[in-house]
């Protein structure tokens, strides 16, 4: 019952949807369209339950007074403080929700990102090495594209934003539309494994 | 300079986080912690706003106990903390990971397979400009040693052994214009932080 | 050590502060070298010109997050200048949670813009008849794919709390049908999803604006006309603000186009950094081998 239920409901819900697919009926776009409004509850659901989470690892860190308990603070204090904000005083573009946002969690945000950037950049220089072929490839790769898709590029040949544009096109496609088909051969794979109960890993648990 | 003092907040506060370049420090810390507490202080008032309150809360109260069900199921979620009745979180799950299953397969066959195979095809109608013809039948190659290279079920030697090397030559190709691309990427950002900077901040350009 | 070890082991706050030095010496140092615009951007340029103006609407998914909104705001308001000039009314959406604070700053700074300029009121944007922002809302396959039958059911209040049947715009876009083309502004691989559920349900018309990173994956789409024109990245949404320009329906450009000349100098200093570390990793190699030799 524990597994049985929820892998019917899997499976139920599964054949369903793929055969609403190629059923144009009105009852049938009905149901679809009623089971969406479902789907967009429950993901609403999920994420409370991630928020739900997060504050129960921070507040056993402040009880537990773990190592940098203080800045579990920081982040709860934060949480409740925006949440107040923007349900009491409105979301609108002139609100003080916004203003937090674009000035306090944008920058923040951003320059995480930003970081990135310079680690990249130490990154190629102590570890991109022409070993072999392929390295070799992959270097030369990069390098058609960083001059071809740049202003200057233009400037060594008039033809090399082409030719860049040429290596995007053709064999970088061929390559990513390869690596597209066996995604979608094993998605649709292992999509078959779940509805059928082949695959159970989602239910987790022992029981 | 600026006189606002939100433009000065937000001045510091990437400050702060570029300080991560010399060390580790105390700085860091609180604006890493202050973003995780405010992003999910925002998403808790979308989540309301946007999701539960139209989609859920107000039809029920208009009278669409059909809401009931999702309600329910929604509430399961919360099961997982009950240690008795845990197993309950699976039938939402179930529910989720049935319908994303079901709905995934003709989409993936429709948009992922049968499109991008019709454009892998070469027919003579290619042809009626000789140099796409040609580019189409490398693609069609590159495709196809492509697929070889990944597939394991047989020892790459002899003939697949050939294409598979083919493959990998197409793929680091593939790789190289993504790892250009992803420096392009990482470099726009930390642009856009620097004429933050150098322009709301310090006035040094418009 | 040897010279070809000094050039492998070059302190990386070094690397830190001469990548921070020649992004921020570029905006001092007035250089404009044209852009060459890419066809996948022109394409998605050319659509929105053949779109009929008071027609169908434009749909914009602003689906980026503060990360990457260097590469993705610009082209936000470029498209949506473009879209104004030519009298295409907007249908903003998000489903990204992040993404709302950024498309409300988009709209009301290109709105800004261009009420600043207007001539009367009759010239004006307004809210619920030019353009309407619906909004972030979760479980995103299902909404994509409730809207082909009605938007108002997954939306039935707007971003502000109006319901959608006060919007005059609202009242005569219905679904897709009335929707010309959905361009999807994105940091994540939502496009894809708009690709394989509502296109190949409803048959909508997708356009994308992608972070750099994510755009070589798409090129298999545009060949096939699944993508019907995309932006790749900063440099797709500065060619996007030229052309923009170019027609005359922006006065100046964007942030985008100004932060090319530090691109540029930053992927000359990179590939530099990757041949110094090659030279000094070949020539240590030989080193080495002759020392094993002798």
């Amino acid at each position: 019952m524990k597994r049985k239920l929820p892998l019917a409901i899997c499976f139920i819900m599964g054949i369903s949807m793929m055969v609403q697919f190629f059923i144009p009926h009105p009852v049938s776009l009905e149901f679809s369209s009623v089971i969406y409004k479902w789907i967009i509850v429950l993901m609403a659901f999920a994420l409370v339950l991630a928020i739900g989470n997060l504050i129960r690892h921070h507040t056993t860190k402040i009880r537990r007074k773990s190592i940098d308990w203080q800045y579990s603070i920081v982040t709860l204090a934060g949480m409740v403080a925006m949440a107040i904000i923007g349900l009491t005083w409105g979301v609108d573009p002139d609100s003080l929700y916004q203003t937090i946002y674009l000035n306090v969690m944008a920058p923040l945000g951003g320059t995480m990102f930003a970081l990135l950037a310079y680690y990249m950049a130490s990154a190629a220089y102590r570890a991109f090495r022409a070993r072999s072929l392929e390295a070799t490839l992959l270097l030369a790769s990069a390098f058609i594209v960083m001059i071809g898709f740049m202003p200057f590029g233009q400037y060594i040949h008039p033809r090399f934003p082409a030719f860049a544009e040429w290596v995007m096109k053709v064999p970088n496609m061929a390559s990513q539309r390869g690596i597209l088909l066996g995604v979608a051969f094993g998605s649709i794979a292992t999509a078959l494994k779940i509805i059928l109960g082949i695959e159970r890993s989602w239910l987790g648990g022992k029981e | 300079m600026s006189s606002d003092p939100w433009i000065w907040i937000g001045a510091v506060l990437t400050l702060m986080i570029f300080s991560f370049l010399y060390k580790d420090n105390p700085f860091y810390k609180f604006g890493e912690h202050l973003f995780v507490g405010i992003a999910n202080g925002y998403y808790i008032v979308y989540y309301w706003q946007n999701a539960l309150k139209p989609n859920l809360f107000e039809p029920l109260s208009a009278g669409q106990f059909i809401y009931i069900v999702p309600l329910l199921l929604g509430l399961m979620y919360f099961t997982r903390f009950i240690p008795r009745i845990s197993w309950v979180v699976r039938i939402p799950i179930g529910f989720t990971i049935g319908w994303g299953a079901g709905l995934s397969i003709p989409a993936y066959f429709q948009a992922d397979i049968l499109r991008q195979l019709e454009g892998t095809v070469v027919t003579p109608a290619t042809f009626s400009n000789p140099a796409n013809g040609i580019w189409a039948v490398i693609i069609l190659i590159g495709v196809v040693c492509t697929l070889i290279y990944f597939f394991f079920s047989r020892e790459h030697k002899g003939l697949l052994g050939s294409a598979s090397r083919l493959g990998i030559i197409f793929i680091m190709i593939g790789f190289g214009a993504s790892f250009g691309y992803t420096v392009m990427a990482r470099v726009s950002l930390l642009i856009g932080r620097i004429q933050f900077l150098l322009g709301p901040w310090l006035g040094f350009i418009d | 050590m040897k010279w070809y070890d000094r050039i492998t082991s070059i302190d990386r706050r070094i690397i830190y502060m001469l990548l921070t030095v020649l992004v921020i010496l570029p905006f001092f140092v007035n250089v404009n070298i044209p852009q060459k615009i890419m066809p996948q951007t022109q394409r998605l340029f050319d659509f929105i010109e053949s779109v009929p103006p008071n027609d169908k609407a434009v749909m914009i998914s602003f689906d980026y997050s503060p990360q990457t909104m260097p590469e993705c705001h610009p082209m936000a308001q470029a498209l949506l200048k473009h879209c104004f000039a030519r009298g295409i009314p907007v249908i903003g959406l998000s489903f990204d949670p992040e993404a709302p604070g950024l498309a409300l700053d988009a709209l009301t700074r290109v709105v800004h813009e261009f009420d600043s300029l207007a001539a009367g009121k009759d010239d004006s944007l307004i809210y619920g008849v030019n353009y309407v922002y619906l909004g972030w809302k979760s479980g995103r396959i299902a909404a994509q794919l409730d809207m082909g039958e009605s938007i108002s059911g997954v939306y039935p209040r707007d971003y502000f709390g109006n319901l959608i049947e006060t919007l005059p715009l609202m009242q005569k876009v219905n679904n897709y049908k009335n929707i010309a083309i959905v361009v999807i502004l994105a940091s994540a691989d939502y496009p894809i999803d708009w690709i394989r559920y509502p296109q190949t349900r409803y048959g909508v018309k997708v356009g994308a604006g992608l972070t750099a990173v994510m755009a070589p994956q798409y090129y298999p789409f545009v060949q096939t006309g699944q993508v019907s024109g995309l932006m790749s990245g900063m440099k797709g949404a500065a060619e996007y603000e030229t052309l923009v320009l170019e027609h005359g329906y922006a006065r100046t450009l964007g942030t985008a186009e100004t932060g090319m000349n530090s691109q540029s100098m930053i992927h000359i200093l990179i590939m530099a950094f990757i041949i110094l570390g090659n030279v000094g990793y070949f020539f240590s190699r030989r080193g080495k081998r002759k020392g094993t030799h002798e």
